[in-house]
């Protein structure tokens, strides 16, 4: 699992838990994984840059290249209001969707 | 198992449809930025993307085995001065206006931390009546008595570039930058090509400390950084002015203008202008690059 600067931010250890005890093979399992990380970081990337000017997604995509992180949080909470909270949001609904999807997948099991 | 094998199956292909529905509403609002940005990098190689899939395509294929989403973190080079426009952007008020002093202070500490030599608004307890302003382009300087457009290039590319700029009628507030063609030294050159003008005479003090001042301004280094492309270099004060009637706080010879990329009249910008504390005379003069 890769670290992103929001990491701390988003909590989705209960879903790979809930992935991880799912009987299935461990390579499926780790494909599941990295397919709900990425669709929670796309989601994350999509809500940011639509709160952003044109030069500023050039500034954010920039920063998120460098891999500091703590620039990366120094430029977000300079042009967007209650940042945090607003990922939190999109990361939290989405693994809502998430949960719901493997809960009905293992009623149908 | 074909019960288990079948909720995978149904998991992975209601999640890769979801994925692959994000990965296009983000390509379709911002996919012009995140094309720009691959662009302007070097080297670029899919699947080398820090930010795991952040500008992977939207036609990744996701039905690939599980390896295929490992991205390999790894860093883009791009371009270090983008870091020092954003840094300045955060400091830099909206408006083109005389810096507080804690706006100075904290331009100060940005580019002394990235040009690596100390670059301050004050220095001996001398400073501008701003240091950040709209900048003008003046015209080239005679070096030496006898120095005309004919004789002022060395270089034939420099000819077509800046011949057009024309020579300035009268010299430059320290007059003549050596006594003839024969003492010409390189150092006179380059303090020619990277001069600029700044407004001496509307320096605090200058009216009670004329002389002090002027021994103070002549030849003294600078830094001028375009604040919106991160463009820096190295200058020496070679002229007064400009008048404050034109709305310019500063004038910089051809060659200095065309680094930074800017123009003079209804195009022009504003610019950082700082002090260089190089008591050793090591900055070199021209463009530098962020250490």
């Amino acid at each position: 699992m890769i670290k992103h600067f929001y990491s701390y931010h988003v909590e989705i250890e209960s879903l790979i838990v809930e992935i991880e005890s799912l009987p299935i093979k461990e390579h499926e399992k780790k494909h599941l994984i990295s397919l709900a990380e990425s669709q929670i970081h796309h989601a994350i990337l999509d809500s940011i840059l639509s709160e952003l000017s044109s030069d500023d997604k050039k500034l954010f995509l920039v920063h998120l290249n460098s891999k500091n992180h703590d620039r990366v949080w120094k430029f977000l909470r300079s042009r967007i209001n209650d940042i945090e909270n607003k990922i939190e949001k999109v990361a939290s609904d989405l693994r809502i969707e998430l949960y719901k999807d493997i809960k009905e997948n293992k009623g149908q099991a | 198992m074909a019960n288990n094998s079948s909720t995978y199956q149904r998991l992975r292909d209601k999640w890769i449809k979801r994925h692959r529905d994000l990965q296009e509403k983000l390509w379709a609002a911002h996919g012009d930025v995140i094309s720009d940005f691959i662009s302007s990098t070097k080297n670029f190689a899919i699947g080398s993307i820090s930010g795991l899939m952040l500008l992977s395509s939207p036609v990744a294929n996701l039905l690939a085995p599980p390896l295929s989403l490992s991205v390999e973190e790894k860093k883009l080079p791009v371009d270090k001065s983008v870091f020092l426009v954003s840094d300045i952007s955060n400091v830099l008020p909206k408006e083109v206006r005389p810096l507080t002093q804690e706006e100075e202070d904290s331009i100060s500490k940005i580019l002394t931390r990235d040009f690596g030599f100390r670059v301050t608004p004050e220095l001996q307890g001398i400073k501008l009546n701003r240091s950040y302003g709209y900048i003008g382009a003046e015209q080239h300087l005679a070096r030496y008595p006898g120095d005309t457009m004919a004789t002022h290039f060395e270089d034939s590319s420099d000819i077509s570039k800046f011949y057009s700029s024309g020579m300035a009628p009268g010299l430059g507030a320290w007059g003549y930058f050596t006594n003839s063609s024969s003492s010409l030294s390189q150092k006179d050159i380059d303090r020619e090509k990277y001069y600029i003008a700044v407004q001496t005479f509307l320096a605090p003090g200058f009216a009670e400390h004329t002389g002090e001042y002027i021994t103070f301004f002549k030849f003294r280094k600078m830094l001028v950084v375009n604040p919106q492309n991160g463009h820096a270099i190295v200058v020496v004060i070679g002229d007064a002015g400009p008048a404050e009637f034109t709305g310019k706080s500063l004038g910089a010879s051809p060659e200095v203008m065309r680094y930074l990329e800017r123009v003079d009249g209804s195009g022009r910008g504003p610019v950082l202008y700082f002090f260089i504390d190089d008591p050793e005379d090591k900055v070199p003069l021209g463009p530098v690059e962020i250490k």
